[in-house]
């Protein structure tokens, strides 16, 4: 391994809905400046390659998963001739599959993940939340995996009518006629294959909590937030940090159960009342596209997954943090240049290489413009 | 003198503007999960929930976060306000009930 490791992340668009690359990128430069971090995009126009704080110092595009498992280690090979990275830091749900079922792949080539246990990650798929919250008495909404349009409407019909359509990896839609809900079904299809997922529908606030498990039934360090602002399909576009000791409890006895190891979101939602428990949504085996807010306040937890991955001593203890505390995301747009659209379209990879050391607490870059690497 | 007529006590939804704030002599002080300014903003660290209050309701709030019984309140409110006895009466009892309805009292 590097004296200096190199990190790898993917997942680097920050468009409508945000992808958790650069905000890992840019926890991890809050406190590894020096760190060398590489990108690995599928899309040549993935929003964090072009920004002036966030982007990484070389960025190379990966097949897409369509093109099959041996496309996608070739090309992890390949990208390792140029840039002998150390640590993956995997920020997509469908990437995480393949890399969860066969560690040893990373393990041969000398990689570090900090991933779950392929039990744990198939215990806490969509379809199989239920049996998960039965043996850990958390509330879940009832949800029924479907593979045609008639199992469809029976179980929608089950569910009052008003229900939530969901990819079997990512998206969900809130459907309340018969018609919105059919084609509904078939863009989740399309997009994240069978089964499809429906959803009994509960009203009330939204928490998430973000953390890293130990991988034997520790949580190292988490956030909670109750999401203050939703984008219409119902992302988290600012959230305000909690601390409910019911939530956390939640959280700790999830986590325990699935002996997790690694990043983790959880999503939960609470109906309207003071009796009212906390329901298990889903939980996302990644980093979510906020991780980077709680680094703000003293728990960088992608910093501790790479500390965690490398066998590194914590740089210090995960702190809670504040209630009250929000994020709101923003907006803004970003000068690209043509040349280092053209080096990734035509080689497949960007090289960026700084002029000075990266200063502490992420001051502007200055960067030359990017190279081709044959 | 009405205690639950709106806004006196109010959830701030996402993206509602928040409404002017009230002068109360009083600082802050906590009431079940709810810390309270003297302002009248109020926030539940535990549901990440804010509130605004009017200076009657914060009264009322601060009173109950120190177990006063409402006969006691009640002492309070007229000796404070310029409200009738009963009127008072009335009045706390039905912001009372919308303390419950917010899930901020049993």
């Amino acid at each position: 391994m590097n004296s200096s490791p190199t990190i790898a992340v993917t997942g680097l668009h920050r468009g409508e809905n945000p992808q958790p690359g650069s905000a890992v990128i840019r926890s991890l430069r809050r406190v590894y400046p020096e760190l060398r971090i590489i990108g690995l995009c599928y899309d040549t126009l993935e929003s964090g390659l072009y920004s002036e704080e966030d982007a990484p110092d070389a960025a190379f595009t990966l097949p897409y998963p369509s093109a099959g498992l041996e496309a996608f280690w070739d090309r992890l090979d390949a990208i390792r001739e140029v840039e002998r990275f150390d640590v993956l830091i995997p920020c997509l749900d469908a990437e995480m599959a393949p890399l969860v079922e066969s560690p040893e792949k990373l393990r041969e080539r000398g990689i570090s993940a900090c991933l779950p246990s392929w039990k744990a990650f198939e215990a806490r798929d969509k379809s199989k939340l239920p049996d998960l919250c039965e043996r850990t008495h958390c509330r879940t909404p009832q949800t029924v995996a479907v593979n045609d349009v008639s199992s469809l409407h029976q179980a929608a019909a089950g569910f009052g009518g008003s229900v939530f359509v969901k990819g079997r990896y990512y998206e969900a839609q809130l459907t309340s006629t018969p018609a919105a809900r059919e084609s509904a079904y078939w863009h989740m299809l399309e997009t994240w294959g069978a089964p499809v997922l429906v959803q009994e529908r509960i009203e009330g606030e939204e928490y998430n909590v973000i953390g890293i498990g130990d991988g034997r039934g520790h949580i190292l360090g988490s956030c909670a937030i109750r999401k203050m602002l939703r984008t219409s399909n119902g992302k988290g576009f600012g959230g305000m940090v909690v601390r409910d000791p019911q939530l956390d409890a939640v959280a700790q006895s999830l986590i325990a159960e699935l002996r997790w190891n690694g990043p983790f979101e959880l999503e939960f939602v609470k109906p309207d009342g003071p009796k009212a428990e906390y329901c298990l949504i889903e939980i996302n085996p990644r980093f979510p596209a906020w991780c980077d807010f709680p680094s703000t306040l003293n728990c960088n937890l992608p910093a501790a997954a790479v500390e965690l991955a490398l066998g590194w001593q914590p740089r210090e203890p995960l702190r809670h943090a504040t209630p009250g505390k929000f994020f709101i995301r923003h907006a803004i747009d970003m000068t690209g240049d043509i040349r280092d659209l053209a080096a990734l379209t035509t080689t497949g990879q960007l090289i960026r290489q700084s002029e000075e050391p990266r200063a502490k607490g992420r001051e502007p870059q200055t960067r030359s413009s990017a190279s081709h690497v044959a | 003198m009405n205690l639950a007529s709106p806004p006196i006590l109010q959830r701030q939804q996402s993206g509602q503007p928040q409404s002017a704030a009230v002068s109360a002599e009083d600082t802050s002080f906590s009431f079940r999960t709810t810390t309270w300014q003297a302002d009248g903003f109020g926030f539940d660290a535990t549901s990440g929930e804010f509130f605004t209050a009017s200076p009657t309701a914060l009264v009322v709030m601060q009173c109950l976060a120190a177990k006063m019984s409402t006969v006691q309140i009640l002492d309070r409110l007229t000796s404070t306000f310029d409200v009738p006895r009963r009127t008072a009466e009335r009045d706390l009892e039905s912001f009372l009930a919308e303390l419950t309805t917010l899930g901020l009292q049993d």
